[in-house]
Formats: structure tokens, sequence, C-alpha cells
């Protein structure tokens, strides 16, 4: 998928490039016929969710850890969306698009062999340790960006999406549990454990640094 | 509660997302256990200072361009196959929708939902003044959500004209017109009876994707106005319009634009049986 996904990106690419030039010869060329009802369905798609490309685009950043691949699956996302938008019962879109956006990131991830999906990570490297720091400490470089962005990357995926959409995206149990397709009650402990590793990871680091 | 109670409750007490009661027994908890409540204290602090500091990936700009490119292409060459270079092809053979990505066409949108404010918030000084109309629009919308609400949309559940017309006719002592306008994008889903301004009256039911529209039609012998203007409450929007022979409220939650073409529509048909 990605090798035909980049390919296929190139060309769109030089589309934009020439697209400055294009536009004054569009605005010279008569309008083509277009099917009206398609037209208003995509119209009525892009009221309802472009305003959250932004969520998916972080969704997809974090779950890839690529940006390339985040911009990839992001579009592809909201090509399977437009295909199945009239499936779409209108109440929350971006809940409705989160989950698209996730499960083409996992198809990807899947088709990369990416080995993170669930809860397997190196002891050696997340060993916490006597070098962990303590909770006042942790709570001091807590402000820091970079530190965090590198200890959640190395969490697993499951623990990166439900990190994303509780604290970035202020999404309610209920929600994250349609999106990340778990049981409501799941929610709550998964949440407690990829807080506690993200913590224990932190720990790790800024012991190792101090 | 326990401590491991307590504990284990952490997460969902500090997200808001436990019952009252549990809240209670925990906040009981917390009042009598200088422990636990450290705890909470403390991963309460640390989830929040985290959760601002994690670094937030917005969209690039040109990803928004690019998935607009992508979309309009999608439309351009559905029956053609898929695969992104044909896409492009299509994309160079319809620049004007290169005129769609344009900043500016932002910009009109973003002007447009400014107009459509300053005309909503002038509409409705006018939609709160009493009187029957305001009576009747408010049993209109309560009829459509109840529809909606009680699993029971229809009465008689068919596609075909033919098939609700005569349903109708059989129990109503007129005989509304019954359209077809599926090839325009709002199949016929069914039809009901319903009672509204003391009278028995027709609902037809039509969809419009995923949403519907309630057709309520009755024997116009009121008189006043041909037509009054479109009202949207709630969330709602209310077209009323009348011909010769009947009254007609067209009520649903699609935008104004679908409303209004429903009414061209269902008109043109009626004329021109």
């Amino acid at each position: 998928m990605v090798a035909a996904l980049k390919a296929e990106y190139a060309g769109d690419r030089e589309d934009l490039e020439s697209s400055a030039k294009i536009v004054k010869f569009a605005l010279l060329k008569k309008q083509e016929e277009q099917d009206p009802t398609q037209e208003q369905e995509l119209a009525s798609f892009e009221e309802a969710m472009l305003p959250h490309m932004d969520a998916a685009h972080n969704l997809a950043r974090w779950l890839l850890r690529n940006e390339q691949d985040a911009q990839d699956v992001v579009q592809e996302a909201y090509l399977r969306a437009f295909k199945s938008f009239g499936g779409f019962h209108g109440s929350n879109g971006r809940a409705w698009l989160l989950t698209i956006v996730r499960n083409t990131s996992y198809t990807l991830l899947k088709k990369n062999h990416a080995v993170d999906l669930t809860t397997t990570f190196d002891e050696e490297i997340h060993a916490a340790g006597d070098e962990s720091a303590s909770p006042a400490v942790l709570l001091e470089h807590s402000e820091n960006a970079e530190l965090i962005r590198i200890a959640m990357d190395e969490l697993p995926a499951e623990f990166r999406e439900i990190l994303v959409l509780r604290h970035q995206e202020g999404l309610s149990y209920k929600e994250i549990a349609d999106i990340a397709q778990i049981p409501p009650g799941t929610v709550m402990s998964r949440l407690a454990r990829a807080r506690g590793k993200l913590k224990e990871y932190l720990a790790a680091r800024i012991g190792r640094e101090i | 509660m326990n401590c491991e109670e307590a504990t284990k409750l952490m997460d969902g007490y500090l997200d808001r997302e436990l019952d009252p009661v549990t809240n209670q027994a925990i906040e009981q908890h917390l009042r009598g256990c200088h422990d636990c409540e450290q705890a909470y204290k403390i991963h309460g602090s640390l989830i929040g200072a985290i959760g601002n500091a994690t670094p937030y990936y917005k969209a690039p700009a040109g990803l928004h361009e690019r998935i607009q490119l992508s979309l309009r292409a999608e439309i351009g060459q559905r029956p053609v196959t898929n695969g992104l270079r044909d896409r492009a092809q299509v994309l160079r053979k319809k620049p004007r929708n290169v005129l769609l990505e344009m900043p500016w066409n932002w910009l009109a949108l973003a002007a447009a939902i400014i107009l459509a404010a300053i005309l909503a918030s002038n509409l409705v000084p006018r939609l709160q003044r009493p009187g029957a109309e305001e009576f009747l629009a408010t049993q209109l919308i309560a009829s459509h959500v109840r529809s909606l609400m009680a699993n029971h949309l229809t009465d008689v559940l068919s596609s075909d004209q033919h098939t609700v017309k005569p349903w109708l006719d059989a129990r109503l002592d007129f005989a509304p017109p019954v359209v077809d306008l599926s090839p325009q994008g709002f199949p016929l889903v069914g039809g009901r009876l319903d009672y509204l301004d003391n009278r028995p009256v027709a609902a037809l039911v039509y969809q419009r994707r995923k949403h519907f529209i309630n057709l309520f039609v009755w024997r116009g012998e009121t008189e006043g106005d041909k037509t009054t203007q479109p009202i949207s409450r709630q969330g709602y929007q209310l077209v009323h319009w009348r011909d010769s022979d009947f009254n007609y409220w067209a009520v649903s939650d699609v935008n104004e634009k679908d409303l209004q073409e429903f009414k061209q529509l269902f008109e043109e048909h009626v004329a021109s049986r």
C-alpha cells in the first residue's frame, strides 16, 4: 500500500505545483458538467469533515510516528470516509472520522509489520530501576514537550492512541470505546495502564539524564 | 471503599467519568486516607501537565489542498476506475477543480457562515413572536421529532407512490398528492396519518441522504399568504407553501437549501401531473 500510495502522490504533487498556472486557464474555461448530486454530497461531506483534519492528522501522526505516512493515511481515510459517508448518521463527525483514520493507520502499521500494536516492549530499554525519578522530579519535567514526545513514541500503539484521544481530543470514555473498538469498561483500565507506562518511561529517561 | 478500589478508580475519577455515587464514595475515602489523597493529587497534576505538554501535530499546509483535490478526483472519475494515476489525469482534465482549493474559497465560506449567522439572528426575534403560526410550528416540529423517536415514522412503508397514495386516500377525506422524487435524491419512504391543527393530516416521509423529511399535507381552506417565510428552529427547518387545494409543511433537519429544493421539486411534480 505504501509504495502504491507514494507513486500516486507523486502525481498529485505535480498537480499542486502546476495549479497556479492552471487557475488562469480555468477562469476562462467553461465549467464542465458534473453530477450535481455528487457535488452536493461532496460539499456536505467537506462541510462536516474538513474541520476535523487537524485531529485526523494528529492521531495518524502519533500512531504512525512518521509524517509522510501520516499524511498518506489521512488522505486515504478521507477518501474512505467520503465513500461511506452515506452510512454516517450525522451525530459525531469527529469520532466517526477518527475511527476511519485509526483503522487506516492500523492497516498500514500491520502492512509494515510494525510489532508494537499491543503491549510488548523492551524491558532493558525501559527498565525503571533505581535511576527512576521521583514524582516530584517527574512533575518538574512534565512540561518538557520533547521528552514527552520521545516517551510517548516508545509506547505501544494502543496506548498512544488512547492518550491522544483523551488528552488531546478530550473525548469521553464512550467515544474512545467506539473509536478504539474496545468495550467501554476497558477504557479506564487501559488509560490507567497507558498513563502508568508513560510516567514510568518518563521517570526512567529523566533518571538517566540527571 | 478501600485503598485498592480507590487506586483502581483513580483515572475514572480524575477524568470525571464515574457516576455520582462512586464519586462520593471516593471522596469520602480520600478524606480519611492521606496516602490515597496524595496519590490522586500527584497523578492528577501529572497527567494534566503531560496532556498539556504533549505536542499536537496540526495538519500541515498543503494537506488540505491535497485531500480536496483527491476528493474531487474521486467524484470526477468514479465511473472509470481506481488508482491515483488515473486520478491525476482527471485532475489535469478538470482544472476548474483547482479553483475550489484556493484560499479565497475559504474566506468566502467564512463570509457565508457569518452572513448566515447574521440572518439567523435577525430571524429569531420574529420567530419568537407568539401566534398561531408559532403554535403550528411547535406542533409540526413535535410531530416530526415524535415520528423519528417513537419508531413510528410510517404507517405504510413503501417507496411506491402508487401504494402510499391509495392507502392515504382510503383513510382521509381528501386525496393528497404523492410524488416520487428518488431520481432527484429525495426517495419516498412511506406515509403516515397524523393529527395537527385540530384535523387529520397526511404525513409523507421522504429521505435526503440519512435525514428524513416529514411533509404534512392537509386541505387548504385557511386564508393568508400563499407561502410564509421558511422557519428555522432548534436545528429544524420548516418550509410552508400552498397550492389551490392543499397546505404543505415540510419539516426536517436537512439544511434549508435542500428543503427549498425539495419544495420546488415537489411543486413542479404536482403541477405537471
